[in-house]
């Protein structure tokens, strides 16, 4: 079938790209999956990737000429259209190529059959699960809490159900929930109801982290929920992503009530001191913080490299300790605990510990330690 | 041909010890009786290979890696002895800490052969090649073994310099070298320019052919090239290694860390393996290996990696790398197991291997807040927690007192791996 469109490059390379980012780069079990798939109606184009767990599609408006379905190589198109000038590009596909035109550069490129695409069901198709009512979100405070709890989901793909993150109502609001077991993030959205009072949904954290890369700074998201799938609607784009079925550990009994001992310490200050102190934490060797009426001391020391240390001044109510904690997770939790000042509560040595900005009740970062016999 | 190149920097203070027919060596001296026969270490079956030929032995064309098999019919009133391999680690470690006594830096390249930068030592022990002659002469009062020594400017020259020192092989019998050849400063090209090509690093039999296709044959021939044309030909980067090497200029130090890079097992099998039930077995029985090295060195491994090679010689190796490190018999299984599955071992499996890398210091462990939490049974490093029992009661009763229960069968001994054993290399014939 043929096809053929005339368009801005910019367009056409921000859709390619964002729908190439659904695009598997293992290749997999469909090899038509290696490809973004086209489809042009009048004046609409329709730039689909996926890898049947995570779909993206961009609808752009382009100048059609004839309507069609193509399937092209996601990453070799997208590198075709990123290398021409900016102007107008023209896509003409007929037999076995597609043909990009702009200026006097061409390139032809083999397609994929399109027949062998799956057939994804677009959200706003009748027929599909997901049609009805669409729930709004704020993107930017969406977007926000993403970041915040996205960091904490595991990407072991041996362990299914940490690689999600949980969305439950709570208090009226949206709750958020990652853990990969070893870190814990919790984040509500108050205000913000777009479950049923026992509903609950597992969202792949991959899905989630293109989310809010999708997500601008203004604007809404809307999100449909059916039994399998959830689908988020921002400006032209469509993510749609399998859900995860399974049961979240039970993350309540995780959060611990009370701590003994509070450190208090400018959030900036610190992110810089781990991140210093870190370079010399190599090879899965923790970073050691030693909490007193001093303030702060961070060390890190890896055998036949070096150490660095370096003190800080914080504020501590409770007994001496030094905690070890992995220092990408430690990291990780700084950089999503928001806020001019940040408490770290603890235990002891070997007890969770509780990141959180002073005066945010709406999110918490939970750490488990690193033992060091 | 004389090329003109910048000299080699640095003073003439590296050291390449390179022990004599090692394994060989050490099977003589604790049976003197061998003295002066050949005497062949390695594999005794079907599949077996050698791993170290004395020089008389050599005499006859036998060389190490050479099939066991070959070895027989080329000289077959040789001895032929089973490795002991601890036994060759202990002498290394005795002899490489005679080095230490040189010099703090020392990089073993393997058991029987290291690099050390001596240019620390010149100002108290003399010349490079006297520091090389005193430590020569202590491996022989010391360990009664010889060695040969390379000295020169830089590492690849030193390397270069042993081959120049080394004992050679003759109908007669082993004809001895000089124990250490020295390249004066200034003499490296006079050296170097006519080797063979392939006596460079990196130049393999398919460098070797391209080059000879550009008339290439000696070193010489290679350093006046221009280098862009050597690029050209070989790649950027490995043009301009081997163009700098070409000419003599190598600025590698001598790496010192102790520490092992990777801690694996493998064994060749006396005939090939098929199904995966016989796989299974002998995944658990190098897991088991595997994972109590790496607890016996106090390291976790990273990363699990498995090779499996097959009856046609095709080699695959697959990696995975685990969210934390990890040394217990029951992860490395898994994670090496997970590996497996993805082959199909149809074809026939020859030689299996597991091995860990990105090894990490043992004693750290990242805690989790959920597994506390969870006490189902068949939970991984629950059963980890068997571990240290199993290597407390193996340092006790010997490696084969206790292992995993699917390697024992009614009335023979435990089958698991234990390299204290007088174990052939290679299979015995079944």
């Amino acid at each position: 079938m043929g096809m053929k469109f005339r368009c801005e490059r910019d367009k056409l390379l921000e859709a390619m790209s964002a729908a190439g980012r659904a695009v598997t780069s293992r290749g997999g079990a469909l090899p038509v999956l290696s490809g973004v798939r086209l489809e042009l109606l009048g004046g609409a184009l329709l730039v689909t990737g996926s890898d049947l767990d995570l779909t993206i599609s961009v609808n752009i408006e382009v100048a059609g000429s004839a309507d069609g379905v193509a399937v092209i190589p996601s990453k070799l198109t997208a590198d075709v259209v990123r290398a021409l000038p900016s102007g107008a590009v023209e896509v003409t596909v007929a037999d076995e190529e597609a043909n990009i035109v702009a200026g006097s550069t061409e390139f032809s490129i083999r397609v994929i059959p399109a027949e062998d695409y799956p057939n994804l069901i677009p959200a706003e198709e009748p027929g599909s699960s997901l049609a009805g009512s669409a729930v709004t979100i704020d993107g930017a405070s969406f977007r926000a809490a993403l970041r915040q709890v996205v960091p904490a989901a595991s990407v072991d793909e041996a362990r299914p159900i940490l690689t999600g993150v949980l969305m439950v109502p709570e208090a009226g609001g949206l709750r958020l929930v990652s853990t990969d077991s070893y870190r814990l993030a919790v984040k509500d959205l108050a205000g913000t109801s777009i479950l049923g009072e026992d509903q609950k949904v597992l969202v792949p954290g991959r899905a989630l982290a293109e989310l809010a890369r999708i997500i601008g700074d203004s604007g809404e998201v809307s999100l449909r929920l059916a039994e399998r799938e959830a689908s988020f609607e921002v400006g032209n784009i469509t993510l749609t992503t399998r859900l995860i079925e399974g049961d979240f550990p039970n993350y309540r009994g995780l959060l611990p009530t009370g701590h003994p001992n509070k450190l208090t310490v400018e959030r900036d200050a610190l992110l810089e001191a781990v991140r210093r102190v870190r370079l010399l934490a190599q090879e899965s060797t923790p970073v050691r913080m030693a909490m007193g009426p001093d303030g702060l001391s961070l060390t890190a020391a890896t055998a036949d490299v070096g150490k660095a240390q370096e003190s800080m001044a914080a504020a501590y109510e409770g007994e001496e300790l030094t905690v070890a904690f992995n220092p990408s997770y430690l990291m990780d939790g700084i950089e999503v605990t928001t806020g001019p000042e940040i408490t770290l509560e603890t235990m002891d040595e070997l007890k969770p510990a509780l990141l959180r900005s002073v005066g945010d009740e709406d999110f918490l970062y939970l750490l488990m330690p690193v033992r060091v016999s | 041909m004389r090329i003109s190149g910048r000299p080699p920097d640095g003073a003439v203070g590296f050291v390449h010890v390179d022990m004599d027919a090692f394994f060989a060596s050490v099977e003589i001296r604790r049976h003197p009786e061998l003295r002066g026969r050949p005497v062949v270490v390695g594999g005794a079956g079907r599949r077996g290979v050698v791993a170290a030929a004395s020089y008389e032995a050599r005499a006859f064309g036998v060389h190490s890696a050479m099939p066991s098999a070959r070895a027989r019919r080329l000289c077959p009133h040789a001895v032929f002895l089973p490795g002991d391999r601890r036994c060759y680690s202990e002498v290394s470690a005795r002899v490489m800490a005679i080095f230490e006594e040189v010099t703090p830096l020392v990089e073993p390249l393997s058991l029987d052969e290291a690099f050390l930068d001596v240019r620390g030592a010149i100002r108290t022990l003399g010349p490079a090649d006297r520091i090389a002659a005193s430590i020569r002469e202590r491996v022989l009062d010391q360990e009664g073994l010889t060695c040969s020594v390379g000295v020169a400017s830089n590492k690849l020259l030193a390397k270069l310099a042993t081959e120049r020192a080394k004992p050679r092989s003759s109908p007669e019998g082993p004809v001895f070298g000089s124990g250490v050849h020295m390249i004066a400063a200034g003499a490296e090209l006079d050296f170097l320019n006519p080797l063979p090509v392939a006596a460079l690093w990196g130049v393999g039999p398919a460098t070797a052919r391209r080059l000879a296709g550009m008339g290439v044959e000696t070193v010489g021939d290679l350093a006046s090239l221009p280098a862009g044309r050597v690029a050209s030909a070989l790649g950027a980067a490995n043009g301009r290694k081997l163009h700098r090497l070409a000419r003599g200029i190598d600025d590698s130090p001598v790496a010192v860390d102790r520490r092992p890079k990777s801690i694996g097992h493998e064994e060749t099998y006396p005939r090939d393996l098929t199904t995966p039930a016989e796989l299974g077995l002998e995944l658990t029985r190098l897991a088991d290996a595997v994972a109590s090295r790496l607890r016996d060195a106090g390291v976790r491994a990273r990363t699990v990696n498995i090779k499996v090679r097959f009856g046609d010689f095709t080699t695959l190796t697959r990696s995975v790398t685990l969210p934390h490190p990890v040394d217990g018999t029951r992860a490395v299984a898994s994670a090496a197991a997970g590996l497996l599955d993805q082959i199909d071992p149809a074809p026939g499996v020859r030689l299996l291997g597991i091995s860990g890398s990105g090894l990490a210091d043992g004693s750290v462990r990242q805690l989790s807040l959920i597994d506390a939490e969870a006490s189902l049974p068949d939970r991984p490093d629950r059963l980890d927690q068997i571990d240290p029992v199993v290597d407390e009661i193996r340092a006790r009763f010997g490696t084969s007192s206790i292992g995993p229960a699917s390697l024992a069968r009614p009335g023979d001994p435990l089958r698991v791996r234990d390299d204290g054993q007088n174990r052939p290399w290679g299979p015995d014939a079944d």
